[in-house]
């Protein structure tokens, strides 16, 4: 189809492509890391593996409820993390699915270590669980957040 | 085939960049693009219509207690055809400018 308009000479062309990366450089670096509200997903990974110790491991262990709990939370921080940044991503990239990968398994393995514990009377220790809980949900949803703003970045 | 077409309604320099700031996301929020391409709210309301109205760009609003205000925020996605259409002018430009692959 013929063109009615007149194409830019390539030098423009070249410099419309380099203002679309600039542009996606500039919000990439504008967006800040909501430390707090990834702090907040590790508050709901640490109370997941906090709830062992109010179970009763061994043949009358019922799992507890907390759960479907845990998962409606990490949905509401997640809506809360895209409005206070204002940005929804399209693509986190694969260390963020790693990560939370890595969150989901760490998790597992502290709430399996905290009914161990609990098994044998030692309640007290599942604190030292649910911070490390704690600890590494902070720290790998910081990375999973981090490879999205790459991705931004990237485009 | 990938399609490669200049697109003279998204080559307009704000919006342009409207777009490619909007192609690799979801969702943006309105104040984010406008501070992301340092323009006034009237300047990027004028093209987003121009762009919402060839059908490339659409709004929802949602409200915004938790910002401590009483603004509500507009949340810019891309269309189908949006992105269609911006992936085609994004190649366009590339074979102009001969980085085409």
């Amino acid at each position: 189809m013929e063109n009615q308009f007149q194409d830019p000479s390539p030098d423009e062309a070249a410099a419309s492509l380099n203002t679309l990366s600039t542009d996606r450089e500039r919000l990439a670096a504008s967006v800040h890391v909501p430390w707090v509200l990834l702090a907040a997903f590790g508050g709901v990974g640490a109370w997941w593996v906090s709830a062992a110790a109010a179970t009763n491991p061994g043949e009358n262990y019922e799992p507890p409820s907390s759960g479907w709990l845990a998962l409606v939370g990490t949905l509401v921080v997640a809506y809360l993390i895209r409005r206070e940044t204002g940005v929804r991503f399209r693509k986190m990239g694969t260390r963020a699915g790693w990560a939370i990968v890595a969150i989901a398994a760490a998790c597992l393995v502290l709430f399996s270590v905290s009914l161990g514990l609990v098994s044998f009377g030692m309640q007290w220790a599942v604190t030292l669980t649910s911070l490390i809980a704690f600890a590494a949900t902070t720290w790998l949803a910081g990375v999973a957040y981090r490879s999205a703003v790459e991705q931004l970045r990237r485009g | 085939m990938v399609e490669t077409r200049f697109d003279e309604t998204i080559h307009a320099p704000v919006r342009l960049r409207i777009c490619g700031l909007l192609r690799p996301v979801d969702h943006l929020d309105f104040a984010v693009l406008r501070d992301a391409l340092k323009v006034s709210d009237a300047t990027l309301s004028k093209h987003l219509k121009t762009l919402a109205t060839s059908g490339y760009v659409t709004s929802s609003k949602v409200a915004s207690e938790g910002r401590g205000d009483a603004r509500r925020i507009t949340w810019l996605t891309l269309t189908r055809t949006g992105r269609s259409a911006f992936d085609a002018h994004v190649r366009a430009l590339r074979q102009i400018a001969g980085s085409s692959t």
